[in-house]
């Protein structure tokens, strides 16, 4: 089967050109994938509209009628609390001639009014009033069929993720094994989670992958140059830094279905130097104990996973960073990050957990703020033509790749400083691309932990 | 609805001061934002007093009636809320030669007007609103621009810096930073 073209790019890949883009067997692949416009057409139709996508934290809707605005790929939905509890997500576009219903970040409202004609839309998303619906319409109008497209949602321990998908599995299945990673940072206590109020957005001129890719993949960069003035930024004046270096200890995991993480264990020196004493003393000592009895010294003891649950949401937990990465365009991406914290940390902790995000992983972060100076470098050199015929290395690590690793579920494994990672999230993106149904999906075991 | 917007302290128009103290407070203005062009980002940590609150809440955008919900508070998120400790950690990495968003260094200007000046609770302190552009300027070709109102508390100091900045809280006049980081100061 080939792929219908998108554009009217002058290359049109087939199923077999876009496989070839990434070679798992020699760990090379072709940066063609953050530039090209038809593939980045296909990346939103096949990627974006048939998985699940984070479109909020449920504490971020606490009562009725509360909403927010989010996109599923550069689609806008608003996600809306509805009267029974549950929410609702749906495209944020009037049905009539396609304007925005919705053009604020988030609010409370019993109805969205579309400006321009005035249809207005209950917080279901029903289409409830036509303004002259009897002169204009003759009262024929069937309203019930004209409400915005609804996606399907679901939530997993207060995040929520919406799907246009019918046939795709369910969001238990979807995520597989990384919940096992993410419960180390939406379970450690009983209550679980909620938001710092605020969603910080920003603009990168750089493909999204980038950024979903490193935090799945890449703990190389955390190790060695790009963030070593983050590093001292957090520590006293004239800390010798080889006391505070990321650890070596740690896995570079791929978790399957296109989700991937990487963890240090057992370091929380590198800890005090994101979160700052206080929190270290709260994830270490305070609530260490209750940590180890929900979900075992194994996973509470990672001092720091970083992590991406495919496409394109990614968390650091400790300072459990979560953030979006939304496309625009293959040069573009929008960064949309907010900070969770234990729902029964003491308020000085929540504050404090808050304050050294904004630190360390938010546009002026000590640490975020390189790695929006790597990935847009890299963009701009591969408007190069010659650039864009250079293939990119991802065979790190193939040295120490098992299956197996005791005590953590994933499909494969390796130390640290790896690639195992990288090479399965851009083999599974091809996959993705070039398959129509969801048979290739890992069907996963049900998890032991955390029950 | 105006109500909502002015409850603040700097709402209410300020009581004129004389020509003297409107000038030396200018002057402290325009020789910080010297000091941000120049990259002697010491010297303008200098002019931050132990004591700083650094804040820059975030800005979003909401339906007029609930426009008091426009900025995040303090337990909220923000683009900076640091400390002394804090931004001095961030001034030693801006310094260093492995920060590598701001090694090769910005090219920053900031202009400032729109000075306001409200005599504070205590002698020697005052309350100020300054508008400020940042034109921020990097490598080849790229090229920001941030708008934004500071609210400072100011301190009259007895050495020849004249003031310090006690509390600054920055609004910017963006909800989606149209930019790759902040790694400079307003």
């Amino acid at each position: 089967m080939t792929n219908a073209p998108h554009t009217a790019s002058s290359k049109t890949y087939t199923d077999e050109d876009i496989k070839n883009l990434v070679d798992t067997k020699t760990g090379k692949y072709s940066p063609e994938i953050y530039t090209s416009e038809e593939l980045y057409q296909l990346e939103l139709e096949k990627i974006f509209a048939r998985t699940w996508i984070c479109v909020g934290h449920e504490s971020q809707l606490p009562n009725y009628g509360d909403f927010q605005s989010a996109y599923i790929g550069e689609d806008p939905v608003v996600v809306v609390r509805q009267k029974d509890n549950s929410i609702r997500v749906f495209l944020n576009q009037c049905r009539h001639r396609g304007m925005r219903i919705c053009r604020v970040d988030a609010g409370n409202a019993r109805a969205f009014t579309c400006p321009y004609h005035g249809w207005a839309y209950d917080s279901a998303g029903n289409l409830v009033s036509v303004p002259m619906e009897t002169e204009a319409f003759n009262d024929a109008l069937k309203k019930d069929e004209w409400g915005p497209k609804q996606a399907r949602v679901e939530t997993y321990k207060g995040l929520i993720f919406a799907n246009w998908d019918e046939s795709a599995p369910d969001l238990d299945t979807y995520l597989g094994d990384a919940k096992f990673y993410m419960d180390t940072m939406l379970d450690r206590v009983e209550g679980g989670t909620e938001v710092i109020e605020g969603i910080q957005k920003w603009v990168i001129p750089a493909n999204w992958k980038f950024a979903a890719e490193q935090f799945g993949s890449d703990a190389y960069h955390a190790g060695t140059t790009s963030h070593i003035s983050g590093i001292m930024a957090g520590v006293p004046a004239g800390t010798d830094l080889s006391q505070v270096q990321p650890p070596t200890d740690g896995l570079n995991v791929y978790i399957g279905n296109g989700h991937a993480c990487g963890l240090f264990l057992r370091n929380p020196m590198f800890y005090q130097v994101i979160v700052g004493p206080a929190v270290t003393e709260y994830l270490t000592q305070t609530s260490y104990p209750e940590a180890v009895e929900r979900i075992g010294k194994e996973r509470a003891d990672i001092n720091l996973c970083h992590m991406n649950v495919f496409p394109n949401l990614s968390f650091l937990t400790g300072i459990n960073t979560v953030r979006m990465w939304q496309p625009r365009g293959p040069h573009e991406m929008e960064i949309w990050s907010f900070t969770l914290v234990d729902k029964k940390a003491p308020d000085a902790i929540k504050q404090e957990w808050s304050r050294n995000n904004v630190r360390t992983f938010s546009a002026g972060g000590v640490f975020e703020q390189d790695d929006g100076e790597n990935w847009n470098d890299i963009q701009h050199v591969l408007r190069g033509h010659v650039a864009k015929q250079q293939k990119f290395n991802i065979e790190m690590s193939d040295h120490t790749v098992r299956d197996a690793e005791p005590g953590y579920p994933g499909k494969s494994f390796a130390d640290t400083y790896g690639e195992e990672a990288a090479r399965n999230i851009y083999a599974h993106w091809a996959r993705m691309l070039t398959t129509s149904d969801f048979s290739f999906l890992d069907s996963v075991p049900t998890l032991k932990a955390a029950e | 609805m105006l109500d909502i917007i002015t409850k603040n302290d700097f709402s209410v128009k300020p009581a004129p001061v004389s020509v003297e103290l409107q000038q030396e407070i200018e002057q402290f203005y325009f020789w910080e934002a010297k000091l941000m062009g120049d990259r002697n980002w010491e010297s303008w940590f200098t002019l931050m007093s132990k004591e700083i609150e650094y804040w820059a809440p975030i800005r979003t955008t909401r339906i007029m009636r609930e426009t008091e919900k426009e900025y995040t508070d303090k337990n909220g998120f923000a683009h900076f809320f640091d400390d002394w400790n804090m931004l001095e950690g961030r001034i030693r990495k801006i310094m260093s030669d492995v920060g590598w968003s701001e090694n090769p260094a910005s090219r920053l200007r900031h202009i400032v007007s729109n000075v306001l000046i409200w005599k504070g609770a205590e002698e020697g302190e005052y309350d100020v609103s300054t508008s400020v552009i940042t034109y921020r300027n990097r490598q080849e070709r790229q090229a920001d621009i941030f708008s934004a109102e500071r609210q400072d508390k100011i301190r009259r100091v007895d050495d020849e810096r004249g003031f310090e900045v006690v509390k600054r809280k920055i609004l910017l006049d963006q909800s989606t930073v149209l930019s790759n980081n902040i790694s400079f100061f307003f």
